[in-house]
């Protein structure tokens, strides 16, 4: 019996999920499942399911948890994903199971707990009272991101409009990975997305209302290739995200869900910064009681002044592992819907041939190397610059932390990367002044094709087709093949 | 934790009676080297301002004002969550020049970038308050130089009062009227930075704070308080006495006192703050009870004091007026608030809370069932009253329309637009993404076609030759975006008169030259043919 064809004539398989358990799945790439629900009420990480809806999944774990005494009915069948069944090395089989060990009573505790809050900020007529500002941190695969996704669309559905951060540049939330976001969220999160989020505002239609999201540059999927960066971005966004706090009376009501990367006492002072920035009020620790101590201890004097509180809440079981081929491979499905949309809305980028010399192209910097680079200096050098004119040279080293400029663009530093649109125009004399660059939020995103050396052309593929605008670039670290 | 650097550094700041920047300096230094002392530090200064006589809480205030400028982390976040108490505390103690000399440390504070970051020195929220603060007290502040009893002056007296009823409370823990004392002073003093009073029950409340005033001046010149944290050794200049006079058995003399003071907090607490109000002037309104301010300024600690905010909410809205699933989950949400208690408790009870807390089906059920409509295509609930049903239906009428263009993709091409830069993203109203609102872009196009005068077709979404010519002069049309709505339009076009339904297009341009040609005799008819149809 070859499996293909077995996947191809599966009939359909029915799942019944007892009330208070949660049905766990684990779909490959190479396989799309059609999820059905039948009766009672089903619900993906607080996203509550379409009755006798089909739902196409692909490369997802998930789970699917029945919230009332009804339970919930289900049925799914699985066929090959055509478009990926060479690409993955992963066996086509659906995992899945039914659990009673789940999270979501604490989250929905939590969430009621947090709508508490909303009403009191709700009924303050001075409007100075913020809803609940939620930073979530915990180890990989504590349920972090799940946590956030099911207190903002349990938020929701309560018709309070939280914003979500998304602080993880490994996740592309409402965007692509390697940014910070900040997101406005009103409605459903729309489950059939490449990792479950879903779309932001295109020209036309996406199947659910889209989101809004705020969108700064970090260019690495990883916090500690540069961590000075990674701050900096976020505490812009952080600013931003308080702003319209106090701008948009929603918000202010709804509060703030802060997803992290993982993140541990290691990382205090990242953890500070987020707490600062964000001026966050509650942390809720995801599966680590050593975590939820060592911060106790940490903010002991804002707890005592009430200022801030630690919870914890249990690891998230429903994922268990995920091998970095599925990540990378989640990453670069989420590019291509950036670009070319998914199966339900497709979208027509825009496939253009620039001249280099016309456009000033920075690159994001490594930490790392930045500070190795210093120490190559001869110390007297470093030394005769401080004393002489300490502004100017102040200022250049600080974009230099950050970002570097791109002198010889090339084929080698630039193909196949993701590369920043910045908001800041091309300058006539070619000089970028470094705090425009660093306080420039992100215009959208362009695909480096390929790059013709000899005729210092490069052909890029833009999102939209509106006018391409000439303004500064910064390649990122994130590299994709069409 | 090393305590001995904390017990030298609270000895150290007992030193800063007078503006010394070298002391302030050292102390600096000293707190900039102890990173990991800091909250042992921090509390130490809070404790010097609260503790320390009027005159002084401004030096130690500059002193903070410069470990938060000088060091920053961690000390400026420690901080911040207490600088409007802080703030505001020593205001409401000081004399006008000091008062000067306050708003100006505040307006730098609202300058100034904390240390190596971006953020601002304190949090945004509480410079927000401390801002509101001062504008609701200048005008006080000016009513006083016209003569009369400022409330303000009568908060602070109080102020005043309450660290040496507290620390008379700790010192001689068998007088029991001590602790009640000090509540009916507190909120004599919540009461009176909330309510605005007229000028006889000021005089009042004035007659009696004097006369506790004296009364304690006495008992301490009679009775040294023996300070439980040293720092008090150094007390407002009335009772500077007390330093010197001997110790004294503390359990029998306070007892003269007692009566004065005893029927003073007898009346306030026993009849309850308001009677006391009313007994000074009979006609007073009874409405002094711990309510919600409804406009005045009011300090954080009340709101978190009060007892049930939400009841006192629903009894405010009339509940009827809500729609019933509001009314539910109100109601839901008040069993909920009872079991995390109030705000003070709040933190502490969250964690058991979240952790072994089981909702209640009717609770589980503000999620689904109250909001009993269920859309049939994406899951999205609505609830089942007038309102609900007229969501529901432009919610259905939404999706109608995004289908029909998702299922013609071919055809009607679309791409990614721009991200928002910050400024717009702050002011988005995410209402505008909604599928409630009505299809504003529809609009936009029709207003901008007329207004800027530049016409263009936009391309019907089935039409699949995207290709067209001129019926004028037969150019070729290429089909362009236009950037405002990012839709596919045939540019400088216009449809052709008499023909509304389909692809027959004529330029702009060919068409007033052509209606110049032909409204030699009939001027002006060609314009009103145009606006008909652009």
């Amino acid at each position: 019996m070859s499996v293909p064809s077995y996947l191809d004539q599966n009939a359909p398989t029915e799942i019944s999920i007892p009330h208070g358990a949660e049905w766990r799945f684990e779909v490959p790439y190479k396989t799309i499942m059609t999820l059905t629900v039948k009766d009672g009420v089903g619900e993906i990480f607080g996203t509550e399911l379409p009755n006798d809806v089909a739902l196409r999944l692909t490369g997802r774990k998930g789970a699917v948890y029945a919230p009332l005494s009804s339970g919930c009915r289900l049925q799914f069948e699985t066929h090959p994903n055509r478009d990926n069944i060479n690409t993955s090395n992963e066996d086509e089989l659906v995992h899945q199971y039914v659990s009673t060990d789940t999270v979501v009573p604490q989250l929905a505790n939590l969430s009621f707990a947090l709508e508490v809050v909303r009403l009191q900020a709700a009924a303050d007529r001075l409007r100075q009272k913020t809803g609940p500002k939620v930073l979530i941190v915990g180890n990989s695969l504590a349920g972090k991101t799940a946590a956030a996704k099911t207190l903002v669309s349990y938020a929701a559905k309560m018709e309070r409009v939280p914003v979500l951060v998304n602080l993880d540049p490994k996740e592309g939330v409402f965007s692509l990975p390697g940014l910070l976001t900040a997101t406005a969220v009103r409605d459903f999160l729309d489950v059939e997305s490449v990792n479950g989020w879903g779309g932001s505002p295109t020209t036309g239609a996406t199947p659910h209302i889209p989101k809004q999201p705020l969108v700064r540059s970090y260019g690495f999927v990883g916090v500690s290739e540069n961590v000075e960066l990674y701050k900096y971005q976020l505490e812009q966004l952080g600013r931003a995200t308080l702003a319209r706090l106090k701008d948009d009376d929603d918000a202010r009501v709804g509060g703030l869900v802060v997803d992290t990367p993982p993140l541990t006492m290691k990382d205090i002072d990242v953890i500070e910064t987020i707490v600062l920035s964000f001026s966050i009020d509650l942390i809720v620790v995801a599966g680590n009681d050593r975590l939820v101590v060592d911060l106790g201890r940490k903010f002991e004097l804002q707890i005592s002044q009430n200022a801030l509180a630690v919870v914890k809440i249990s690891r998230c079981n429903a994922v268990t592992e995920i091998e970095e081929s599925f990540v990378r491979k989640c990453q670069e499905d989420t590019i291509r819907e950036y670009f070319n949309g998914n199966f339900r809305t497709r979208l027509s980028p825009l496939k253009f041939d620039v001249d280099m010399k016309t456009y000033v192209i920075y690159k994001v910097a490594r930490l790392l190397d930045y500070t190795s680079q210093m120490a190559f200096l001869p110390s007297g050098d470093s030394y005769t610059a401080d004393v002489e004119g300490e502004e100017a040279p102040q200022k250049e080293e600080s974009l230099e932390k950050y970002f570097v400029k791109l002198d010889d663009p090339n084929s080698s530093n630039l193909e196949n990367s993701i590369i920043v649109i910045t908001l800041v125009p091309v300058p006539a004399n070619g000089v970028v002044l470094p705090l425009e660059l660093l306080d420039s939020s992100v215009l959208g995103y362009a695909h480096v094709l390929k790059v013709d050396d000899a005729k210092q052309k490069m052909s890029m593929l833009f999102p939209s087709s509106n006018n391409i605008p000439r303004h500064v670039l910064i390649a990122t670290d994130i590299g994709y093949m069409e | 934790m090393d305590p001995t650097i904390i017990k030298d550094y609270e000895l150290t700041l007992r030193e800063l009676t007078f503006n010394s920047k070298s002391i302030i300096d050292v102390l600096t230094t000293i707190a900039d080297e102890n990173k990991l002392e800091a909250q042992g530090i921090v509390r130490a200064i809070t404790e010097r301002i609260t503790k320390c006589i009027p005159e002084q809480k401004l030096y130690t205030l500059y002193l903070l004002d410069s470990i938060c400028k000088v060091v920053g982390l961690p000390y400026h976040t420690m901080f911040g969550n207490e600088i409007f108490r802080i703030f505001t505390e020593i205001y409401l103690l000081v004399n006008d020049q000091t008062r000067a000399k306050l708003v100006k440390l505040f307006e730098t504070w609202k300058i100034l970038k904390a240390k190596n970051s971006t953020l601002p020195l304190f949090p945004e929220d509480q410079l927000e308050k401390i801002g509101n603060f001062l504008r609701q007290a200048k005008p006080r502040v000016a009513e006083s130089l016209q003569g009369g009893i400022v409330q303000l002056s009568l908060v602070a007296d109080i102020s005043s009062l309450l660290p040496i009823m507290e620390q008379r409370g700790h010192s001689d823990p068998s007088d029991a009227s001590i602790p009640q004392k000090i509540s009916a002073l507190r909120e004599l003093k919540l009461i009176l930075l909330l309510q605005q009073f007229g000028q006889p029950e000021l005089a009042g409340i004035q007659a009696r704070l004097t006369q506790m005033k004296t009364q304690i001046a006495q008992d301490s010149q009679a009775n040294a308080i023996v300070p439980s944290n040293a720092n008090n050794s150094e007390s407002t200049p009335k009772f500077t006495s007390s330093q010197s006079a001997p110790a004294k058995s503390e359990a029998t003399a306070p007892e003269p006192a007692k009566p004065v003071a005893t029927v003073l907090f007898q009346n306030l607490i026993s009849s309850g703050l308001v009677k006391v109000d009313q007994s000074l002037k009979k006609d007073s309104k009874p409405e002094y009870e711990l309510v919600l301010p409804k406009h005045k300024y009011s300090p954080q600690s009340f709101n978190t004091s009060s007892a049930s905010i939400l009841s006192n909410m629903i009894q405010d809205a009339n509940m009827s007026q809500l729609p019933q699933h509001e009314q539910i989950k109100y109601k839901e949400l008040l069993k909920l608030e009872r079991k995390l208690g109030t705000v003070e408790s709040f933190s502490s009870n969250l964690q058991n809370f979240i952790l072994n807390n089981t909702l209640d089906a009717s609770t589980v059920q503000v999620l689904y069932e109250t909001k009993s409509l269920k859309c049939s295509q994406c899951g999205k609930r609505f609830p089942s009253d007038d309102r609900g049903t007229a969501m529901k239906k432009l919610h259905l009428d939404w999706h109608f329309r995004i289908n029909k263009r998702l299922s013609n993709h071919k055809t009607n091409v679309q791409s990614r637009s721009w991200y928002l830069d910050t400024a717009q993203w702050v002011q988005f109203q995410e209402n505008e993404l909604s599928e409630f609102e009505p299809s504003t872009v529809k609009k936009d196009v029709n207003t901008r076609a007329t207004s800027t005068e530049v016409a263009f077709v936009v391309i019907p979404s089935d039409e699949t030759n995207m290709n067209n010519v001129c019926a004028i002069c037969r150019e070729h049309i290429k089909p362009s975006i236009n950037p405002a709505t990012e839709e596919w339009v045939w540019n400088e076009c216009m449809l052709a008169p008499g023909n509304n339904s389909g692809r027959k297009i004529v330029h702009v341009s060919c068409f007033e030259e052509a209606n110049r040609k032909r409204g030699a005799e009939n001027d002006g008819n060609g314009r009103v043919k145009r606006e008909r149809f652009a």
